[in-house]
């Protein structure tokens, strides 16, 4: 091994060398080309093994991407060839008000979900970083809990929980003298209704993101602050906020896209009903799917929603990772 | 280490003058979150116990009236939800398996070795990262109807077992290893290859862990991607099998809820297991 870092170091300083001398582009050459030959001299290796991923993924993601991308212009249906129509169905899908009104009600979710689950998480987390640490452990471990349950079974618990007549947040509520309310049967609390099931699958990772990045803060800023006097609202407010503005940026931005395409919620549990209440942009372009023989439209309108949200990711990814993304 | 210690620290002066009033008080905000975490789980596990019409009775009541293990007994003495059950778990487990092989491979190519077209094919990899499912669903289908995949195991286990996010994951950890380790193991007469084999799996523990069990919930929990592909009942996945049965038999409550149950508790075991790995790498490196 020794022998090949000091061939590799030879290489490397021959080429530095010759790169200053630069006498001959001949030389150099051939330097370059030894230099690659070592450089590459697990090329067969390494393709052998990156090989299934990229069969994988070529087979699988990369090449309906680029069909899907290669439908959105076309018209076409199981039925008949595909014939170009240029960006109608992406002007078609603009002017539909069904699917605009399904990107509004997306952001409504996304306001419903979204914040309250951070403010939940950001309480949580300061709870966790303030206690006795077996009381931590079981708090971290009870919220995660709820989010490896899959949503139909979820789907099908809160369904029964906000039955009309034999339910348990109607029974729960009128203790307190409030009269029964068709939770997912009523236009009006629909969404609202889904979204705390969904609050509730996503706490765990978010919460404990945040205890993680509370944990990270400098102890010696409280402990300054503590002298000064400061009591738990002026930390939280002028030390914790400020110190975790990154984190808080990533979770506001990463609930965003994963709120925003939610599927498996409406699906299950109303199907998009009552009224279109809680047909949200994915509900809708998986019930286009499933019911439109023009699949172009479909396509169309879920490329057009999601070159945006891939570039949303792409943005958090860099961010995350600034420095990792290629070594 | 350095860390618990300052957490103590930490805990120690947020404990203020009045500490007695504030640890009841977080005693409670605690017990709060950990109900509300819970409370629907507990409730559908008791909803188990009851009979078909006392699950949403009116008036409403919390614990059942007698106590039935008949419904656990029914669905268990079931053919078909045992045959679902089985069913799914050989297929998150071949699923979760060919996941890590194939993920670790290309992952160590990427963290450890030099060839060609490196960065290109990287690129490559971490751009699929962004192109969500919903975009490529239908033309997925149709790859998959023309391979003749439709209403396999294979159309369940393929298209979700290469996954970009999965190598980045891997090759995060492979990047951490010092390469003295390897330089070692190459004096020793090893090639490229059996470090892999004989270095890098027995180190990859941790991120197996965490890695294998996403595969394992994916896969078992995975519901729109099923209903597409799989058509005859006896071929059903389990979110598939209780969403079918809530539909086609919505008298029978207590059944369902006791069928959920089962659906969620090897899930939930296999999490309680592998809690302390599974949150302990639940952090944000870098993020500040």
């Amino acid at each position: 091994m020794t022998g090949r870092i000091m061939v590799h170091q030879a290489v490397h300083d021959s080429v530095v060398i010759d790169a200053r001398g630069a006498s001959n582009a001949d030389d150099k050459r051939e330097q370059r080309r030894r230099h690659d030959r070592h450089r590459y001299r697990d090329s067969k290796l390494a393709y052998v093994l990156i090989l299934p991923a990229m069969v994988l993924l070529g087979i699988f993601v990369i090449w309906p991407a680029i069909y899907a991308t290669f439908l959105s212009f076309q018209d076409w249906s199981f039925y008949k060839p595909p014939v170009f129509v240029g960006l109608k169905n992406y002007a078609d899908v603009l002017a539909d008000p069904l699917f605009l009104d399904a990107i509004v009600r997306g952001f409504i979710f996304v306001l419903l979900t979204v914040p309250p689950m951070l403010v939940l998480a950001f309480f949580f987390a300061s709870l966790v970083v303030s206690v006795a640490r077996r009381f931590a452990g079981v708090l971290k471990v009870s919220i995660y809990v709820p989010t490896i349950v899959s949503t139909v079974i979820t789907s099908i618990i809160f369904v029964l929980i906000y039955d009309y007549s034999g339910g348990l947040l109607n029974w729960f509520l009128a203790q307190f003298g409030v009269a029964p309310t068709a939770w997912i049967g009523d236009p009006a609390w629909a969404l609202v209704a889904i979204a705390v099931p969904a609050i509730w699958l996503g706490m765990g990772l978010t919460s404990l993101i945040m205890v993680a990045a509370m944990i990270d803060v400098p102890i010696e800023y409280y402990e300054a602050a503590s002298m000064e006097g400061a009591n738990w609202r002026q930390k939280t407010v002028y030390i914790t906020l400020p110190q975790m503005k990154n984190v808080l940026l990533y979770l506001l931005v990463t609930g965003f896209v994963v709120a925003i395409q939610q599927l498996d919620l409406p699906l299950i549990m109303t199907n998009g009903g009552p009224v279109n209440a809680t047909m949200l942009p994915n509900l809708f372009i998986f019930t286009h799917f499933r019911n439109d023989i023009n699949v172009g439209y479909s396509i169309a309108a879920a490329l057009l929603l999601f070159a945006v949200l891939g570039s949303v990711s792409a943005i958090i990814f860099r961010f995350v990772n600034s420095e990792r993304l290629v070594d | 280490m350095a860390r618990t210690t300052e957490l103590d620290t930490h805990r120690r002066t947020t404990r203020d003058a009045r500490w007695w009033f504030f640890a009841t008080g977080k005693g409670v905000a605690g017990t709060i979150y950990i109900l509300a975490a819970l409370f629907p789980l507990a409730w559908m596990l008791i909803a188990g116990f009851k009979s078909k019409t006392e699950v949403i009775k009116t008036p409403f009541q919390f614990f059942p009236e007698v106590w039935k293990w008949e419904n656990y007994v029914q669905i268990l003495a079931d053919p078909s939800f045992l045959r679902t059950m089985a069913w799914t778990f050989f297929g998150a487990v071949l699923f979760t398996l060919l996941s890590l092989t194939v993920n670790s491979l290309a992952a160590y190519a990427f963290a450890r070795l030099d060839f060609r077209f490196k960065r290109t094919l990287w690129v490559i990899v971490i751009t699929t990262l962004f192109i969500p499912a919903m975009t490529i669903l239908l033309t997925s289908f149709i790859v998959v109807s023309n391979l003749q995949m439709l209403d396999t195991l294979a159309v369940l286990v393929l298209p979700g077992a290469a996954s970009a996010a999965m190598v980045f994951f891997i090759r995060q950890f492979y990047l951490s290893i010092p390469s003295s380790l390897e330089e070692a193991a190459m004096l020793d007469g090893c090639n490229r290859f059996t470090i892999f084999i004989r270095l890098f799996l027995p180190l990859s523990k941790p991120p197996f862990v965490v890695m294998g069990i996403t595969a394992f919930l994916l896969y078992w929990n995975s519901y729109v991607w099923p209903i597409l592909t799989i058509t005859s009942p006896d071929k059903y996945v389990v979110q598939q099998y209780l969403a079918t049965f809530r539909s086609e038999r919505s008298t029978e409550l207590g059944l369902l809820m006791a069928g959920s149950v089962l659906a969620a508790a090897p899930v939930i075991i296999l999490f309680l297991i592998f809690q302390r790995q599974i949150i302990g790498n639940i952090k944000l490196a870098g993020l500040k």
